[in-house]
């Protein structure tokens, strides 16, 4: 049960870090980046090149995933997108930019996976790292280091957003972009910020995944299913929302497929992500603008004073 | 100060105004009233180019700002305030301050910001209140204060007091008097409260379908048989209205 229990953080954590991605980029661009799981798979991959070709422990690649996936964000906004928004396309149009977008780096995983095999001499479509990781008094490091940068990501968050002037356009900007514009911010930065912290938050979570579950190419198209969920049930017009919804998700997809598991056999394992959709559509049907578009949220915020 | 000129503009190739001759000049209160649809928001938004501009001219101290995008005419220190969506709810008080000062530097910003709240003191208590959280009457001061703290000297607003009580109405009046008078900013409204407006103006326009139907002192319009007429709703054809209007006052 314990090793259930911390499976389940973990692969909430994964969600949460991918989720406020999704949520950042959609307030920011109002588009629903289906490539987003895929940026995670591309941050599975550059942990694994780097092991292969210097050694470095998966871990320790974090901070240059992170740069390497924010460059990967700032791309797709500037290849996919902005030449179709410059051209007032619909909402529909960009959203299947995403997808063509996702299709391409499905792609490119796939030729890359086969080129690192040839060059490594082993099976580089599919791997994982579960037998190096570390232990710290019976805690597993994928525990430790997902939650830590879950934290790290919110405190980090938090200081933008709130204690920075550039933060407080960010905010101003997602809010209402056309009046943002006429106080002299320069909504397009802000934009191209969000894009880079989305890349830099998916490939993050993707360089922790290989220590819960095996990574093949085609792993994106699992995962992007629980991210989307996680920031529609949180809300997708609030950062807090993929905090949230991520934990939802995440906690509801381990739990009940364990609990599942235990009543109709193993074979319902695979069925997971459909704990995810009911929950989503239950939310969509209740509270269709997710938990903190809700009436009860307003209330919390306004006692809160946030 | 601004010169507007035979402008005709609308959405698209929806044409809202026609010919429309308006002259706003500096320290001076300038109203504009009219009935719904009459056209008079959309003049408001053209000023700050925020419509398509067919024809025309627009001219603000001397310099042709016709085609001039939004953002610029910021800098050059005309403020739009549009009747809804003019702060950001999701921000604090003091986070809408700061972000009207975006360009300024840290200095000067924080100068700004006690000169905005000197002017509107009734700030000061709910700083780190959300704006979504505020009254109207609040809210429309909040907005008022991030116009001066971009150094607004063309002070644009469109129905300033709609959906505020009458003492909540009057409290804003009052500031825009103060703005005129004593920080040398000139004020231009689009009001439904007309006859109050008028009152604290000096010059006054009345718009009818998308033209302007009279032009003048504020006194002048105030007393206008035409104006009387038409706000009492007696007047049935609008275009009895616009026989006096010849572009100049």
């Amino acid at each position: 049960m314990m090793g259930v229990i911390e499976g389940t953080i973990v692969w909430s954590n994964i969600i949460v870090l991918l989720a406020l991605g999704l949520t950042m980029t959609y307030i920011t661009t109002a588009v629903p980046n289906f490539a987003q799981a895929s940026f995670a798979v591309v941050g599975s991959y550059i942990a694994l090149t780097l092991l292969r070709f210097i050694g470095l422990d998966p871990y320790l690649s974090i901070p240059l995933t992170f740069i390497i996936g924010g460059l990967i964000g700032i791309s797709t906004y500037y290849i996919a997108l902005k030449p179709l928004i410059k051209r007032k396309a619909s909402i529909e149009m960009l959203m299947i930019a995403t997808l063509a977008w996702d299709l391409i780096l499905f792609g490119i995983i796939g030729a890359y996976s086969e080129i690192l095999g040839s060059l490594t001499k082993r099976t580089e479509t599919l791997f994982v790292f579960t037998n190096l990781d570390f232990e710290v008094y019976g805690l597993p490091g994928r525990l430790i280091v997902s939650t830590m940068l879950v934290l790290l990501t919110i405190i980090g968050l938090y200081l933008l957003l709130y204690k920075t002037k550039f933060g407080i356009a960010l905010r101003a900007s997602m809010e209402n972009p056309s009046l943002a514009e006429a106080m002299g911010i320069n909504v397009e930065n802000t934009r191209l910020f969000s894009w880079f912290i989305s890349g830099s938050l998916a490939c993050m979570a993707g360089s922790i995944l290989p220590y819960l579950q095996e990574i093949v190419p085609q792993t994106g198209y699992f995962l992007i299913v629980s991210i989307f969920a996680a920031s529609i049930v949180g809300g997708l017009y609030h950062i807090a929302g993929a905090l949230i919804g991520g934990y939802i998700i995440g906690v509801s997809e381990s739990l009940f497929t364990y609990l599942l598991s235990m009543f109709f056999g193993p074979g319902v394992l695979v069925y997971g992500k459909v704990i995810s959709l009911i929950i989503m559509i239950i939310a969509i049907l209740i509270i269709p603008r997710g938990v903190t578009g809700s009436i009860l949220w307003r209330r919390l915020e306004k006692w809160l004073n946030l | 100060m601004i010169k507007v000129e035979k402008l005709n503009a609308g959405y698209g190739k929806l044409q809202i105004l026609f010919d429309v001759d308006v002259e706003v000049s500096s320290g001076k209160i300038t109203t504009i009233v009219g009935p719904n649809g009459s056209g008079k928001s959309t003049f408001l938004k053209s000023l700050f180019g925020l419509t398509d501009i067919y024809s025309g001219n627009i001219t603000y101290d001397n310099k042709d700002i016709t085609y001039i995008p939004p953002h610029e005419k910021t800098k050059m220190g005309i403020s739009y305030l549009p009747q809804t969506n003019n702060v950001f709810t999701n921000l604090s008080v003091i986070e809408n301050l700061k972000i009207a000062g975006y360009i300024l530097k840290k200095n000067e910003l924080e100068e700004r910001m006690n000169f905005a709240l000197k002017v509107f003191p009734e700030l000061k208590d709910i700083l780190n209140k959300k704006a979504g959280a505020l009254s109207g009457g609040q809210r429309q001061m909040l907005a008022m204060a991030t116009a001066l703290v971009r150094k607004t000297k063309l002070l644009i607003l469109d129905e300033p007091t709609a959906q505020l009580s009458p003492k909540l109405a009057e409290v804003i009046f009052d500031k825009i008097v103060e703005l005129r008078d004593d920080y040398n900013i000139t004020p231009l409204l689009v009001e439904q409260n007309a006859k109050r407006a008028l009152e604290i103006s000096d010059v006054g326009y009345m718009f009818v379908s998308g033209k302007v139907a009279y032009g003048g002192s504020a006194k002048s319009l105030l007393e206008h048989e035409k104006f009387q007429s038409y706000f009492l709703g007696i007047v049935d054809d609008e275009s009895q209205i616009g026989d006096n209007y010849d572009g100049s006052y």
